[in-house]
């Protein structure tokens, strides 16, 4: 197993009256275990054109049940840029040049789910995108000329 | 405007055969511009001992606290189940509408965008009656 962790600090002095400052740290864990580090990964960087919806996250049966973890962030400059993420066709939200977010990811392969692909829709421009997949597995393809 | 920032810090020194470690800051914008959000719901905190479908944030509401947080803009969630981890199979199953986004395991976090159209809610549905106890913030222009 692996020791992987993801923290997170939100912070402003000048949104409320008072500074604000909230820090959060998990171990990146197995489903159905107490420690068990998830131990595979997948880091991604690709550019991305506009017009198209894509896949980005394919499901996959080897992650279904479990423990995902994803992280996308969105490396453009232009504050203008931005790319929507969906799940099952439904818009999770934008991120904006320079955003970025972290989920937990359930692949669900059920009949009512339909598709719990995660895809990705750049706008205005085409995109730096970099992800990450924490996983507990995947489906590996035999080989066509196996 | 107000400066907020938002870092996040992914690290380990034995996923891969050297060590690995992303670190990036994003300042929260309103939508398409460098000016910051100015918004936010508070952190809130909820209890439940209840396995039903929940919502924990109400998309396209025309009054209220989260009545500015609509579609096509900038807001930022950020959620964490507060619960022990315990034996590792309790979760809260978070959901965007009907779909489900992902499990937050006991003391699991989430910050993602939120296109908090009519009917785009934020639920949550816990795996047992477990008294569970999540945390959560809105930014939002």
């Amino acid at each position: 197993m692996a020791t992987t962790t993801a923290t997170i600090t939100l912070s402003s002095a000048d949104l409320l009256s008072d500074n604000m400052s909230l820090s959060a740290t998990m171990n990146l864990y197995k489903g159905g275990t107490t420690a068990t580090g998830l131990d595979q990964m997948n880091y991604h960087r690709l550019i991305v054109p506009t017009g198209t919806n894509f896949d980005l996250i394919e499901e996959s049966a080897a992650l279904t049940e479990d423990a995902n973890y994803v992280y996308i962030i969105n490396k453009n400059t232009d504050v203008t840029d931005y790319v929507k993420i969906s799940i099952n066709s439904e818009e999770i939200g934008r991120l904006y040049a320079g955003d970025w977010l972290f989920m937990p990811w359930d692949c669900d392969l059920s009949a009512a789910a339909n598709d719990s692909t995660i895809e990705l829709e750049a706008f205005t421009h085409e995109h730096i995108i970099e992800y990450a997949l924490f996983h507990n597995g995947e489906t590996l393809v035999t080989a066509a000329d196996s | 405007m107000a400066t907020t920032t938002a870092t996040i810090t992914l690290s380990s020194s034995d996923i891969a055969d050297n060590s690995f470690s992303i670190s990036n800051t994003s300042t929260l914008y309103t939508a398409g511009t460098d000016t910051g959000i100015s918004e936010t719901t508070g952190l809130g905190r909820k209890k439940v001992a209840d396995n039903s479908n929940i919502v924990l944030l109400d998309g396209g509401l025309t009054s209220g606290i989260a009545a500015d947080v609509t579609a096509d803009k900038s807001a930022k969630v950020y959620i964490k189940n507060m619960n022990d981890r315990g034996d590792g199979t309790k979760y809260v199953n978070i959901l965007l509408a009907a779909v489900e986004i992902g499990r937050l395991y006991g003391g699991d976090w989430m910050f993602i965008p939120w296109c908090a159209a009519s009917g785009k809610d934020i639920e949550f549905t816990a795996s047992d009656t477990t008294e569970t106890t999540l945390e959560y913030t809105c930014f939002y222009e």
